[in-house]
């Protein structure tokens, strides 16, 4: 079978420190490679790596070899050349690499009319057959914005592939993705890897076993084990592969579903319009000491408005709360941890605040952050400079603090690695039922809900 | 190194124009309305170090007193704009509906006028007044706060960052301060350089059309106005208050650049 790239001792430093040491990887035509890691785990930089962009200021050492020609001997202008037409990177969250004010078929048309020096006519021709083998043909003319996450993700794999790139990266193409998405996109890379050569970077452990081939466990730039898809996945041999795969939702232990006892809050005949758009009517809803309710449903469903709505951040078009909570009894954790905290103070300045507004008892601190397994040291840092992990812990830990009775959880675990996520979904759920709080959990993944959830709500 | 080393430049030439007020107060102090007519256009000496202009009153005295005049002017308009307009940003971000519309409507009017004919108009009204002429740059400056901080809170207003706090049961005071000021001060300050300049410019030009300030006092705009019939006879006499106004604005301009690079990281 024909190598498309062969990546032999391949090393990345940033000043001193090894991103990713000494990776040998071969990629063939119809045998797919994954590498699968954790984020920050230098795998993104590998595809860069591959590609010839490596940000200025890393260090590269080792050698790739491209369709046989040595990544060293071509020039800037010979490697942008094999750019689209020899490989092609399909990006992480495509619906931010589209251009966000023009239509989808436009912008598929135009890598035949740049990269290929195709007659305009011939590549719309083109771009409409592309459109229609991935079912999008209706989509031509709407811009990204109308589509939903998993069509936008099927428009940028056009746009990638347009050019016919026998090589094609795939840089975390399930993030952010439901499950039926994401399986709609393992299928399209299923099929290209059939007769093209396939490297797919992530850490979602389902889309790895769907795309089979080789696997490569990566965590701190050190490869842990690799080997064939099937061994790995079913017997893993490394810790970390191990942690990874018991931190899949699938994996988690059924919750016992609770009893339902005393309501903490209840919203009568809930209506909301945006934008034109109904998004839910006459919606009734009653949450009760204890009880994790799952709120799934398609971006742009409704699902943070409706949760604004019974924390009292929104009123609704019409139905009301009926019995609302006062301040700082009912709490949100958010999707994107660092955006939830004031930039420019440390987290300990931040819960000085908190104790000193509520009166609170500063002692229990220290309990708590080891507790939420938080290093004391932390407390010097302002949130910029923590990890996303550490610092939706601390957003539990500010919500402890307060005891809420009503506790918003919107996709609080999205932007984690799965292992992380495991953990603060665990600790979110042994909260609420250790401290009789209401837990709303807002998320995509319908695993996930089905195994902690006493019941789901759908939008 | 560039950027670190422009704002320090601006900082020297503001404080070199300081010390020649400073020179003129504790060494000379002169009546800079003072006449003598037999010293007309003297060359610099070490009783006059710049000289005497058509009237033989001391150069070192009336620059020094105008360079009073339009720091003086730059930081009242800068203060008085930065917190109307600030404030009222904040409002109009934060409460919407209609106090905003209002604010935004007086907005858009003076922003159609011209600012400089706005000032003109206020000059007008009571011709030589220091208050007028305070009051018609700081009504031009406010527009640029007020758009700023408005924008910019309108976004951050319902970032999660803001409606945590909210949940948590913090006040407006605490956003304010935790929030919303810290990301603001950087634009802020730089904008109050500008300020300074424009306002300094704004004064000049006013005093330069004879609207602004009235003889005898030393203005910049007006000492160059007067000056200019005697260009042929005494060119280095015109061209202080000239340099002067340049090197006012170059450094009010310079110490910009290096606010937000400094502040902002």
């Amino acid at each position: 079978m024909t190598l498309a790239v062969e990546v032999t001792q391949l090393s990345i430093y940033a000043d001193e420190q090894c991103l990713v040491d000494r990776l040998s990887l071969q990629i063939r035509l119809g045998q797919p490679v994954t590498i699968l890691g954790e984020t920050g785990s230098g795998k993104s930089l590998l595809a860069h790596a591959i590609a010839g962009i490596l940000p200025s200021g890393l260090r590269q050492e080792g050698h790739v070899t491209l369709f046989g020609r040595s990544q060293d001997a071509l020039s800037q202008s010979e490697l942008e050349a094999m750019w689209g037409k020899a490989l092609a990177v399909l990006p992480q969250e495509p619906w931010l690499a589209l251009n966000p004010i023009r239509a989808i078929d436009g912008q598929i048309s135009e890598v035949g009319e740049c990269v290929l020096q195709e007659p305009s006519t011939h590549s719309q021709g083109n771009a409409q057959r592309q459109l229609d083998r991935l079912g999008l043909g209706e989509d031509g003319n709407k811009i990204p914005a109308w589509l939903s996450g998993g069509m936008a993700q099927r428009a940028a794999y056009a746009a990638a592939t347009y050019a016919g790139a026998p090589l094609l990266i795939a840089d975390e193409p399930s993030k952010g993705l439901d499950e039926a998405r994401r399986d709609q996109i393992g299928a399209l890379l299923v099929q290209h890897a059939q007769c093209h050569a396939l490297l797919t970077i992530t850490h979602d452990i389902e889309l790895a076993r769907q795309i089979g081939g080789e696997i490569i466990v990566m965590r701190q730039g050190q490869i842990l084990e690799r080997g064939d898809a099937e061994q790995i996945l079913n017997q893993p041999r490394s810790d970390y592969a191990k942690a990874l795969i018991a931190a899949h939702p699938s994996q988690w232990p059924q919750a016992t579903k609770h009893r339902q006892t005393t309501p903490v809050l209840s919203a009568n005949a809930l209506s909301h319009r945006r934008g034109g758009r109904l998004l839910f009517n006459q919606l009734d809803i009653q949450l009760h000491q204890g009880e994790i309710v799952g709120l799934s449903g398609d971006s742009g469903s409704g699902k943070s408005t409706l949760a604004d709505i019974l924390l009292g951040l929104l009123s609704p078009d019409s139905g009301k709360i009926a019995n609302p909570l006062p301040r700082g009894q009912a709490l949100k954790l958010y999707q994107d941890p660092p955006a939830a905290f004031a930039q420019h103070v440390s987290m300990g300045a931040l819960l000085q605040d908190l104790i000193r507004l509520h009166k609170l008892d500063a002692n229990q601190i220290p309990a708590l952050m080891n507790q939420l397994n938080l290093a004391p040291a932390l407390l010097q840092r302002p949130a910029r400079a923590i990890s996303g992990g550490e610092l939706q812990r601390f957003a539990l830990l500010r919500a402890l603090l307060m005891k809420p009775r009503f506790l918003v959880a919107d996709e609080p675990t999205s932007r984690l690695d799965p292992i992380t996520a495991a953990q603060i979904t665990q600790l979110l759920v042994k909260y609420a039922r250790e401290h009789d709080a209401a837990l709303l959990f807002i998320s995509h993944e319908r695993t996930a809900l089905e195994r902690i959830c006493d019941r789901i709500i759908s939008l | 190194m560039m950027p670190r080393l422009l704002p320090l430049l601006g900082l020297v030439l503001l404080a070199a124009l300081l010390s020649l007020v400073a020179i003129d107060l504790l060494y000379f102090g002169r009546d800079p309305a003072l006449q003598q007519l037999q010293q007309v256009f003297l060359h610099p000496s070490p009783d006059h170090p710049l000289g005497t202009d058509q009237f033989g009153r001391c150069n070192l005295a009336r620059l020094s007193a105008a360079i009073q005049n339009s720091l003086l002017m730059s930081l009242l308009c800068v203060a008085t704009a930065a917190l109307l307009g600030t404030g009222a940003g904040l409002a109009a971000a934060w409460y919407q509906g209609w106090v905003d519309r209002c604010l935004s409507f007086i907005i858009n009017v003076l922003m159609a006028l011209p600012g400089l004919v706005l000032v003109l108009l206020f000059a007008a009204l009571i011709p030589g007044s220091f208050v007028m002429l305070y009051l018609a740059i700081s009504a031009v400056l406010w527009v640029e706060y007020f758009r700023l901080v408005r924008s910019a809170t309108l976004s951050l207003r319902h970032a999660p960052e803001v409606e945590a706090s909210m949940l948590y049961g913090f006040g407006k005071g605490y956003i304010l301060r935790r929030h919303l000021l810290p990301k603001l001060l950087p634009d802020l300050l730089s904008l109050a350089c500008f300020g300074a300049a424009s306002a300094i410019l704004a004064l000049a030009s006013i005093g330069f059309v004879y609207v602004g300030l009235k003889p005898p006092e030393a203005e910049l705009g007006l000492m160059m106005v007067e000056l200019l019939p005697y260009y042929s006879d005494a060119p280095w006499v015109l061209a202080q208050p000239l340099l002067t106004v340049f090197v006012l604005i170059l450094s009010f301009n310079l110490i910009a650049s290096g606010v937000r690079h400094d502040i902002g990281r």
